[in-house]
């Protein structure tokens, strides 16, 4: 492997958030959130100039920090997939600094508040992990990054500082540190093994021995932890539902994708097939279960953010349908399969990034988020109700959304391979899908009681983003299928 | 020529998108009622000129999108169209200044139409769902408590419908040789496929729900009477042939596959004689309109199934024209009850004799537009045991809509001076009118007079007998055998729900979750193990 040209921007993409966090610290809450405001269309060109460069070689781009190339230094390489999941980011990311405008700004002037200097900085930080988890070209460098997300991601979790809150948040932390502990295990096996970390390099070598095996399973285990793969969700509903909307979006839309990233890299890149092959069923019946179960409790939850909540636990079950399909399917199907689970990743982003926002902006509006008295909703925040609606959209799988795309190449290459089980469990899942986004919708249609009152206006600028995030997730799958070509670069 | 075609394709689907998109601004909004009427005149147009123009297809990088319209797209297009303009025209009549119903109104439209011209599955896909879905807000536009329990029934068993088409589609695109999704593609694939049966069965189950197939038909007469008369008008004409589009597309009937076209065949008369056994026992005359679509869809399907079982090419453009006088003539039936309801007994005259004859149209009287429908399935229902069947469901047609136009009667306003406005009465008389001339000129036949009159003098008699002994008739609610659906699920439900709570709280206890954690690992390391 050499480095390509261009290797530079992977740097910048990873230096531009953590020079933001340094200086923005320094600075106090007003600068930070200024430097955030720049790094916002910043980000977003860089990911578009790097995405337009993966695509133009239509190769992986790849740098050495410090010109030193593995297994002596560290690689960064962006193939297809990251440069997605990159743009997916600062997009997201983008969306959601103009959202919190509204909630963390410093007026100028104003005394320095601990709000909203943690919020702006635990947000480029926080980005600044994600871009390390989808450029990452070593595993021990991918742990770093997930640490830096799980405590990023908890920061802006905790940041209202009610003891409710604590609670959840402490259980996702305990959670999340045995999961590293798991996949920290794991990595010192594979070193002892292999004496190297290296993506790339370890795929060349790999064998299916005991100590593969048991580094194997322990990473793995540590990753379904961290992405609350069912029966792991234990910490996700409440920490998820918890969290302010900027958060609750951030970490439902993106933080969970970085695991699932990291998941992928070490099946498909490091691990020998034969070993992928037992375990790929394995973690497809999980993905099933997920998706039934956590629809099913979606479907009874009696608090918006907690459906929402739910909805990620049996979303996330898709993207391990694709692991049967891609192992040991013919090219032609491993491809759309393929294509398939990374774009459910990137529509669920989305589309879960807008619900949770919409789902602030009405809890604000409205006072509180029982589902049962959320008559009104449509009047006080019709915008965001619209975003709800248009989010379940792309979730239920309904055309012309990017969840139908992602489903459909699931559904397509479940039968191709001749494994219809996973279809039936995919469109089960839309059915109750359809289910609890309706149970909100049209509780949010209904008239309001007369002496009805808004306990809070509602910021037209938060819904527009919110309503924004929710067409992205819709017009994604007016892309014609050859464009996701982008993320089968460098598989 | 076909330029002209294209674009009047492309815009039967993006004009009433655009005239929603105009709602963006607040004067928009205001000024959609008044519009609803245009929406669909460029299908109309499409209908009348883009017959033999070739397909459509927009394959550009950035959309995949292609648009077809044969001889019996063309015939469901154009009445249809004719059908929501005129509706339009009564909508912003009935209900002034409602714009949300608008909106709703003008994404139904844009998916009605669309099932008409859908080229590939994908598009045909979205125009489903968006006919499917969105017809929800028509149904609840009343926001009384019966229009919620009928929204939420019909959206759930439309998702349900969605479902069981999305699986059907997947199967069909695997069964396709290469890259292309086309349904003529599909179709010739079809029969040769591994999975032929499972296909066929979910696309009957996924058609058969919006066309009304007992037992699927649930939804109709709930959904039906609890939308607004215009609302109920489009369900009944324009909406619910989306099923029977989907069937004429997407069944082989070039070759003809037996066996299941004796089922739809048997289930479609089925439906013809339910629909009218269940609707003499009603008395909302927009519930009896209802099922006596579902009936009528039963003859539909009946033809297309025996057609199905004989391979008979023509029956495509046969079972379409029967459908299309369905179309006007039901259209024009549910707009004349609300006419009727605002119309005092001094005047009654006026709207009861287009009614009856719209009525006997509906039976296949002579001279009638519904005669050269029923004359149109004769080649697929004309023989044999068919033809006695299909004149018997005639009979009971011509029964049952007598007992509609009965109870309509007794519906009229208590003023006797009362009169409907224009705006209702206009679109009103040119539906009828329609109903009864149009087909003269799409499909004109000769009919023999008395095969065609007999089953109507037959229903007359049975109405006579309706009258007089049809209060001993036990009294079904609306939507029959749902009842005990609900009943099933209210009784099943719950405790469902209580065991995936309490499973989840133990799920979500430490000692559990971390013992999951550990077998986790375990049983990923021994399946890696056995492998290895």
């Amino acid at each position: 492997m050499e480095a390509t040209p261009g290797g530079f921007l992977l740097v910048l993409i990873l230096v531009a958030p953590v020079t933001g966090l340094l200086i923005g610290f320094a600075q106090g809450g007003r600068a930070a959130e200024r430097i955030a405001l720049w790094a916002a269309p910043l980000g977003v060109t860089m990911a578009m100039v790097l995405l337009a460069g993966v695509l133009h070689a239509q190769a992986p781009i790849v740098a050495f920090v410090g010109g030193w190339a593995p297994p002596l230094g560290l690689a960064l390489r962006a193939d297809g997939l990251a440069a997605a999941m990159l743009m997916t980011t600062a997009v997201i990311i983008a969306a959601i600094t103009l959202f919190a405008r509204a909630d963390y700004t410093t007026l100028p002037g104003a005394p320095e508040a601990r709000a909203p200097l943690a919020f702006w900085c635990f947000l480029l930080a926080l980005w600044a992990a994600l871009n390390a988890a989808f450029l990452g070209g070593d595993l021990f460098n991918l742990f770093v990054a997930l640490e830096m997300l799980t405590f990023g991601a908890l920061a802006l979790a905790c940041l209202d500082g009610r003891a409710t809150q604590f609670k959840a948040e402490l259980r996702y932390l305990l959670f999340a540190l045995i999961g590293s502990v798991f996949y920290l295990l794991g990595t010192a096996l594979l070193y002892g093994a292999y004496g190297t970390l290296d993506i790339l390099l370890l795929s060349r070598t790999a064998r299916s021995d005991a100590p593969t095996i048991v580094a194997a399973s322990l990473m793995t285990v540590g990753l379904l932890g961290k992405m609350a793969l069912f029966p792991l969700h234990l910490w996700l509903p409440a920490a998820h539902a918890g969290a302010p909307p900027a958060a609750s979006a951030l970490l439902s839309g993106l933080v969970v994708k970085a695991s699932y990233v990291l998941l992928l890299r070490l099946w498909f890149w490091v691990m020998p097939a034969a070993l992928l092959l037992a375990v790929a069923p394995i973690l497809a019946l999980l993905g099933a279960a997920a998706i039934l179960f956590g629809s099913l409790v979606a479907l009874r939850q009696a608090r918006l953010k907690l459906l929402v909540a739910y909805s990620t636990v049996a979303q996330i079950g898709y993207l391990f349908l694709m692991f049967p399909l891609v192992a040991g399917s013919a090219a032609e199907v491993a491809e759309r399969a393929w294509t398939g689970g990374a774009l459910q990743a990137i529509s669920h982003a989305f589309a879960k990034a807008a619900m949770f926002l919409a789902a602030g902006v009405i809890a604000r509006g409205m006072g509180h988020d029982r589902i049962a008295g959320l008559h009104g909703a449509a009047r006080v925040a019709p915008l965001s109700v619209l975003a709800f609606g248009l989010a379940g959209l792309s979730l239920m799988g309904i055309p012309p959304s990017g969840g139908f795309t992602a489903k459909w190449l699931l559904l397509q290459s479940a039968l191709y391979a001749g494994q219809w089980w996973w279809a039936l469990v995919i469109v089960a899942g839309g059915l109750l899908t359809g289910g609890y986004v309706f149970r909100v919708l049209s509780a949010a249609m209904r008239a309001p009681s007369p002496d009805f009152m808004p306990a809070a206006p509602v910021d037209a600028r938060q819904e527009r983003v919110a309503l924004g995030l929710a067409i992205i997730s819709v017009v994604l799958g007016l892309l014609p299928l050859a464009a996701f070509g982008l993320v089968l670069i460098g598989r | 020529m076909t330029l002209l075609a294209h674009l009047l394709l492309l815009a039967t689907i993006l004009a009433p998108l655009g005239l929603l998109a105009t709602a963006v601004t607040a004067q928009g909004r205001l000024r959609l009622p008044a519009l609803l009427v245009y929406a669909p005149l460029p299908g109309l147009a499409a209908a009348l000129i883009a017959g033999p123009a070739p397909p459509l297809v927009i394959y550009a990088d950035w959309l995949r999108l292609s648009l077809d319209l044969d001889a019996p797209g063309a015939l469901l297009l154009g009445v249809a169209a004719l059908l929501w303009s005129a509706a339009g025209a009564y909508a912003s009549a009935y209900l002034p200044g409602a714009t949300r119903f608008a909106g709703w109104w003008l994404l139904t439209l844009a998916g009605s139409l669309g099932v008409f011209i859908a080229g590939d599955l994908v598009t045909f896909y979205f125009a489903f769902a968006l006919v499917s879905l969105a017809a929800y807000g028509l149904v609840v536009q009343d926001a009384t408590r019966r229009a919620r329990r009928a929204g939420a029934i019909y959206l759930a068993l439309a998702v349900l419908g969605e479902v069981f088409l999305l699986f059907a589609f997947a199967l069909l695109a695997v069964s396709i040789p290469g890259q292309s999704l086309a349904i003529a593609d599909a179709v010739a694939a079809l029969p040769n496929s591994l999975v032929r049966n499972e296909t066929i069965l979910l696309l009957l189950l996924g058609f058969g729900l919006k066309a009304g197939l007992v037992p699927l038909h649930v939804w109709l007469p709930l959904a039906h009477p609890a939308a607004p008369m215009p609302a109920s008008a489009v369900l009944s004409g324009a909406i619910i042939k989306a099923g029977i589009i989907g069937l004429i597309r997407f069944l082989p009937f070039e070759g003809g596959i037996a066996g299941w076209g004796l089922a739809l065949g048997v289930l479609g008369f089925l439906t013809a004689f339910y629909g009218v056994a269940l609707g003499i026992t009603q008395r909302n005359p927009k519930t009896i309109l209802a099922y006596s679509s579902v009936s009528q869809m039963g003859v539909v399907m009946a033809a297309l199934g025996f057609g199905l079982a004989a391979g008979d090419a023509a029956t495509p453009l046969d079972a379409a024209r029967y459908a299309s006088h369905h179309v006007l003539a039901k259209g024009a039936l549910f707009l004349g009850v609300g006419v009727a309801l605002a119309t005092g007994a001094r005047r009654a005259a006026w709207i009861m004799a287009p009614v009856l004859l719209l009525v006997l149209s509906f039976g296949g009287l002579p001279l009638t537009g519904g005669a050269l429908a029923k004359e149109a399935t004769k080649a697929q229902l004309g023989a044999g045991v068919l033809g006695w069947l299909s004149a018997l469901s005639a009979a009971g047609t011509t029964m049952l809509m007598l007992h509609f136009a009965d109870r309509l009667r007794a519906g009229l306003a208590e003023t006797p001076e009362a009169s409907a406005p224009p705006g209702l009465i206009l679109p009103f008389a040119v539906m009828t009118a329609g109903a009864l001339l149009l087909p003269w000129w799409l499909y004109p036949a000769a009919v023999k007079f008395w095969p065609a009159l007999w089953p109507v003098l037959l229903g007359a008699l049975g109405f006579l007998a309706l009258r007089n002994w049809g209060g001993r008739l036990p009294r079904w609610p609306e939507g029959d055998v749902l009842i005990f659906a609900e009943r099933a699920a209210a009784r099943v439900a719950p405790p469902l729900a209580e065991r995936a709570s309490r499973i989840e709280a133990t799920l979500r206890a430490w000692p559990s979750a971390g013992l999951a954690l550990l077998v986790l690992a375990l049983l990923l390391g021994l399946a890696m193990a056995v492998a290895a």
